[in-house]
């Protein structure tokens, strides 16, 4: 078996030739945007569930004798949208060169959206009821199980981001670092907004 | 070349429409559904025939033979009027297509004046018939009898996991969904024993689930009819 | 030994899968605990958790996540030294490589290991049907069989065998150094054993392998023995890779395309991979979907399929076939490309109606998420979804129609060159038109009501499958065999491959229509007597298919390891893999060539697809090793 390349050996010592570059957007950001449209249908699908659940069946909603505390996590919904604020600021700031505000705006996001899971997971042990015992049950915990998992993709980006932010990382020239995970955490939290509005509201 | 392609198609119409492809015909819907077969036959088989000629023909014509290895084609990007057409022909096809399978989706589910109701229930292996009886319990067997020329609606439903309930002499099948009762209607034209087939993946005994359908004389059916009745009341 | 634990590799990855199994162990016990459930230590919850928590575990150990620990942590990335581009012996191709030619052959050769396999236990299923009644396989294996062989194939095989071809040439075909997202590359191809080794595993499950279909249809699959557990997870990483490396195809070949190289000037592998990319990125999550449902039934009670709890069980199929009928395009597209290549250069001319092929993928895209119920006709759902599927279903036969059609005329008084490649491509060219015209037939709602479920279904799958995808798979392996590998295949055996397999495949798939006519279902592991004469041909017929792939493997092996060495562009094709040498230097260019003029300008005389400068004229001496810094 003939190694794939070894004609070229002399050349080892230099990288590859700089791709050209046929666009103007950005890798990192295309490839996030592609990322966030697949995780819109896997939302899609699980909204799918819940319409085949919900409308299809005709069940009633939630369960009998059951109900979602809609007002806890409406504060919730509160909690996670400024996140996304603070995330902008803290975006404008690393852009406008502002270090301090930067670090403050990423360690309050950062700690906002954790408190979001925090009150999530609480809901979930009071709440009174199981997946297990109706298709409504599994549709809930489905859909913001789902989001949660999401929301801790996110923290952990966030983390990585406040991290790198404390240790003198980015600047306002290069903050493409900041930026990417940025999308992906407005991304996750629209979509509470999205689902909020399905499973609580309607 | 295209003389050939008549003649082969010919061919493949005529042999297609003589080889005999299906099992028995018992059923109103089967005689639709096998002629709506035949119909697709003599669209498919010239569409087939078209390529395998072409295909053919460029290999026997315009093959490289020695000496012209380096020889290219002649440089043609495309022809506006040839690709509307192959555009359009299939489209017209298609279309005739479609509408005429439409037709005769109507015509099989067609609800007629006076119907009977049998309701099917399959679980893992095996099926249960029931006729249901105005004002009284309904008769319940393990082989299913119905009376030629009378239609028949089957209510389809599953205890367990999916299962699919096909006569193939009837031509007509559907899953039995657990949560929801299905349901489709045939019309026995000939009297005797066909097999029943489960035709959905329902687990180990999947391959044996079978029965057997067996379509009476009127008069027959209704004495088998009584018959059970008074098994049922004793 | 202490080193070899701390380096990525082999050792490090087995080390980091134990202390996987152990960490979810441990997790699982504490839950359990918390929850004071009983028995304390279950060992079915260990498995299912450890099959979805180790195999991270190994991915880490076999160090697809070094560099990007190293980043999140905020610590110095490791200086990119290269030492992971290339191959130099037999050996660099089990280790995490980040170069798109390398990674192109991994998946290559994984995919046919799993082809083998697969393949084998047809010729297992076939043995079984051979007669009437049971030979030598009980009805659980036999059903584990149909459906680990379905299974291998779609997700094991076609699909990344066409992603893997594409990971090798894609690149250079647009004239780019690389994928955009080396690493990335890397870890999609790194999932890949993981699924498949989880499917095989299956067998050795208490129960049996899963043996449910590879549509595993709930509620069948929610309540079955611990082997479907492997199903739903491998297909978690099967997917996961498959959706990682579309977007990476989609950023490499937005951002990355050489200078000149318009989307009108991509050669049509190029467009047929966007679509593909485009298809996976968007269906895929749905059967990512599906199967967590799936999981979740079964592992936590959940109730999605359990209609006595309100749960709805055809929702499985429309969440299941809203990704597996774009499944069917994802695993032909890539093939159209691959033809329109060959077919240009063996019949030396350009490709008939360049862009109505480029819009029709596009329509194929677009129309291919519209048709899923076609899958449903007889599963009960509201009957008013029927006939709009069937105007869609029937609809896709346009675009395709424009493909074929312009394949006939790109042949028509052209000089063809009838080698393998070329034969393979002109064997799909009709074998998957007859497919292609048994689906039509398939979407004529009273036809499907009839042939639903029965072996003339199992007939158009094989003739779309193997006469269509297999097809253009053999002949691009064939094609670009020179490239990948700098050597030649033998050509008199490629030819005998050829016309073994085409034998073989028509008297094996094609009888299947008519015993599927006359009433055989599908997915039995015995049948009734009338069945037994075509069974035993099919049977005889299959093992003369199966015995044409050991030629094509050998061809393959012997050919590598002692072939006569390639030139460049043996083929005299126009587009840019073709310009380098054989195989592509390490980085495939020393600088990023030019487009001038269209990839298929075949007969025109002096026409060039692309000029390359060598690099001290493209770019003042020195200018390669400096790069620009960048975020
Ligand atoms: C590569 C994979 C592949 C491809 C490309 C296709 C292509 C098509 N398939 Fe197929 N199909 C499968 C793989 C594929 N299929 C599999 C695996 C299953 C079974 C799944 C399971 O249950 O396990 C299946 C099942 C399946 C069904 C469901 C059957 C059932 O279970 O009841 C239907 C029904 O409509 C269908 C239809 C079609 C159609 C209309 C096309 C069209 O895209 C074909 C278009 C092509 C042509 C028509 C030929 C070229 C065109 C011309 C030459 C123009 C002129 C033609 C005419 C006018 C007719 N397919
Ligand atoms: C790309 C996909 C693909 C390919 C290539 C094949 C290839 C083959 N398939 Fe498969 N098949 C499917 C996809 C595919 N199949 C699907 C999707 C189903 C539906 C499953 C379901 O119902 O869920 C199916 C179902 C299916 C059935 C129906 C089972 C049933 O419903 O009960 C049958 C029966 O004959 C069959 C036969 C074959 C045969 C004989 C081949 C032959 O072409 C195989 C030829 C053999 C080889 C290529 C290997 C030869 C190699 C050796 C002998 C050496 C072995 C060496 C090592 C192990 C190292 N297939
Ligand atoms: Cu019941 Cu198959
Ligand atoms: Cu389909």
């Amino acid at each position: 078996m003939e190694a794939a390349s070894v004609s070229h050996l002399e050349h080892d010592h230099h990288g590859p030739p700089e791709a050209n570059k046929s666009s103007r957007v950005d890798p990192a950001m295309l490839g996030m945007l592609l990322f966030i449209i697949s995780e819109i249908m896997v939302f899609g699908a699980f909204f799918t569930a819940y319409f085949f659940i919900r409308v299809v069946n005709t069940d009633s909603w939630p369960a009998l004798g059951q109900e979602i505390p809609w007002a806890i996590a409406g504060i919730n919904t509160l909690i996670l949208i400024s996140s996304s604020l603070t995330l902008h600021w803290a975006l404008h700031s690393v852009k406008s060169g502002n270090r301090f505000a930067f670090k403050v705006g990423m360690l309050s996001t950062f700690l906002l959206g954790a408190c979001f899971l925090f009150i999530q997971v609480n809901e979930y042990i009071h709440l009174g009821y199981s997946p297990t015992e109706s298709a409504q049950g599994s549709i809930f915990y489905g859909l913001t199980g789902l989001h949660g998992a999401h929301v801790f993709i996110g923290l952990t980006l966030l983390l990585m981001v406040t991290v790198r932010a404390f240790r003198g990382h980015f600047s306002a020239e290069h903050h493409r670092g900041v930026e990417v995970p940025g999308i992906y955490w407005h991304f996750v939290d629209v979509m509470w907004v999205v689902v909020y509005a399905t499973i609580y509201i309607l | 070349m295209v003389v050939v392609g008549v003649i082969a198609s010919a061919i493949g119409i005529a042999l297609g429409l003589w080889i005999d492809w299906f099992p028995a015909q018992a059923s109103t819907q089967a005689k639709e559904i096998d002629t709506l077969w035949d119909v697709l036959i003599i669209a498919s088989v010239p569409v087939f025939v078209l390529v395998m000629v072409v295909v053919g023909t460029a290999i026997i014509k315009f093959r490289q033979r020695p000496g012209e290895e380096l020889k290219d084609g002649p440089p043609t990007h495309g022809n506006t009027r040839l690709e509307v057409i192959w555009t359009a022909l299939p489209a017209i096809i298609i279309v005739g297509l479609v509408i005429y399978a439409w037709q005769v989706l109507e015509t099989i589910d067609k609800k007629p004046s006076s119907e009977m109701v049998v309701v099917v229930t399959g679980q893992q292996f095996t099926w249960t018939f029931e006729y249901p009886q105005p004002g009284g319990k309904p008769v319940r067997t393990n082989q299913l009898y119905v009376p030629q020329g009378q239609s028949i609606e089957f209510k389809i439903k599953s205890v367990d996991v999916i299962h699919d309930f096909w006569v193939p002499a009837f031509r007509i099948k559907m899953d039995a969904v657990p949560g929801i009762t299905g349901s489709y209607r045939i019309t026995p034209t000939r009297t005797g024993d066909y097999a029943i087939v489960c035709a959905e993946l329902c687990g180990l005994g999947h391959s044996t689930m079978r029965q057997t359908a067996h379509v009476l004389s009127r008069e027959r059916f209704d004495a088998w009819m009584v018959a059970q009745q008074k098994g049922a009341a004793s | 030994m202490a080193a070899k634990l701390r380096a990525p590799g082999w050792y490090r990855a087995g080390a980091f899968t134990l202390l996987g199994i152990a960490f979810c162990f441990g997790l699982t016990t504490l839950i359990r605990a918390l929850y004071s459930y009983d028995p304390l230590i279950d060992g079915y919850a260990i498995t299912v958790v450890a099959m979805l928590g180790a195999p991270f575990f190994f991915l880490v150990g076999l160090g697809t996540f070094d560099y990007w620990f190293y980043w999140a942590a905020g610590r110095p990335t490791r200086a990119e030294d290269h030492s992971s581009h290339g191959a130099k012996s037999w050996r660099d191709y089990f280790k995490v490589n980040t170069d798109h030619k390398v990674i192109g052959i991994q998946y290559v050769c994984t995919s046919f290991f799993f082809m083998l396999v697969g393949g084998a236990m047809a010729m297992l299923i076939r043995a079984e049907l051979a007669a009437p009644g049971a030979q030598f396989v009980n009805a659980q294996t036999y059903n584990g069989l149909f459906s680990v062989h379905a299974s291998l194939l779609i997700f094991l095989f076609i699909i990344p065998v066409f992603a893997g071809l594409a990971n090798y040439v894609l690149p250079l075909m647009i004239g780019a150094p690389d994928m955009a997202f080396p690493r990335l590359n890397a870890l999609s191809f790194w999932m890949l054993p993981v699924a498949g080794t989880l499917m095989l595993l299956s067998f050795f499950a208490p129960g049996g392998s899963f043996a449910t279909g590879w549509t595993a249809y709930a509620p069948l699959s929610t309540d079955a023995p611990l082997g479907q557990m492997m199903f739903t997870i491998g297909v978690q990483f099967a997917g996961a890779s498959s959706i990682a490396t579309a977007l990476n195809f989609l950023v490499t070949i937005i951002t990355m395309r050489a200078p000149g190289m318009s989307f009108w000037r991509m050669p049509l592998l190029v467009w047929a991979n966007f679509s593909t990319s485009l298809l996976v990125v968007i269906a895929t999550p749905f059967v990512a979907a599906s199967q967590f449902f799936v999981l979740l039934d079964w592992a936590l009670g959940f109730n999605f399929f359990n209609a006595a709890r309100g749960g709805d069980v055809l929702m499985y199929q429309h969440v299941f076939w809203f990704y597996s009928h774009p499944a069917v395009y994802i695993m032909m597209l890539p093939g159209f490309g691959i033809v329109s290549e060959i077919l240009s250069v063996k019949a030396r001319k350009p490709i008939f109606g360049y862009r109505m092929m480029a819009f029709s993928l596009l329509a194929i895209v677009v129309l291919g998420f519209s048709v899923w119920a076609h899958h449903m006709f007889v599963s009960g759902m509201q009957a008013w979804i029927r006939v709009p599927m069937m105007i869609t279903t029937a609809i896709i036969a346009i675009p395709t129609g424009i493909k074929i059609f312009s394949w006939l005329a790109t042949l028509w008084r052209g000089v063809l060159k009838l080698d393998t490649p070329m034969l393979f491509a002109l064997g799909f060219l009709t074998m998957f038109t007859l497919g292609g015209i048994s689906g039509v037939m398939l979407a004529m709602i009273p036809v499907t009501i009839y042939v639903s479920d029965t072996y003339f279904i199992v007939a158009h799958i094989h003739y779309v499958l193997f006469g269509g995808s297999l097809f253009t798979i053999f002949a691009g392996v064939y094609y670009w065999f020179p490239k990948m590998t700098g050597r030649m295949y033998d050509e008199r055996l490629g030819k005998i491959h050829f016309w073994l397999t085409f034998v073989g495949f028509n008297l094996t798939f094609g009888p299947m229509h008519v015993v599927g006519l006359q009433g055989m279902p599908r997915r039995v592991a015995d049948y009734a007597e009338q069945f037994a004469g075509w069974n035993l041909f099919i049977s005889m017929a299959s093992f003369v298919l199966g015995a044409s792939t050991l030629v094509f493997v050998w061809n393959m092996v012997a050919s590598w390891r002692a072939g006569p060495k390639a030139s460049s562009n043996p083929w005299r094709a126009l587009t840019l893999e073709w310009q380098v040498s054989s195989p592509p230097p390490i980085f495939n260019f020393d600088a990023v060539p030019t487009v001038v003029g269209g990839p298929y300008e075949y007969g025109v005389p002096g026409a060039v697809h692309g000029i390359f400068n060598s690099p001290v004229e493209a770019k003042p001496a020195g200018s390669l090793v400096t790069r620009p810094t960048k975020e």
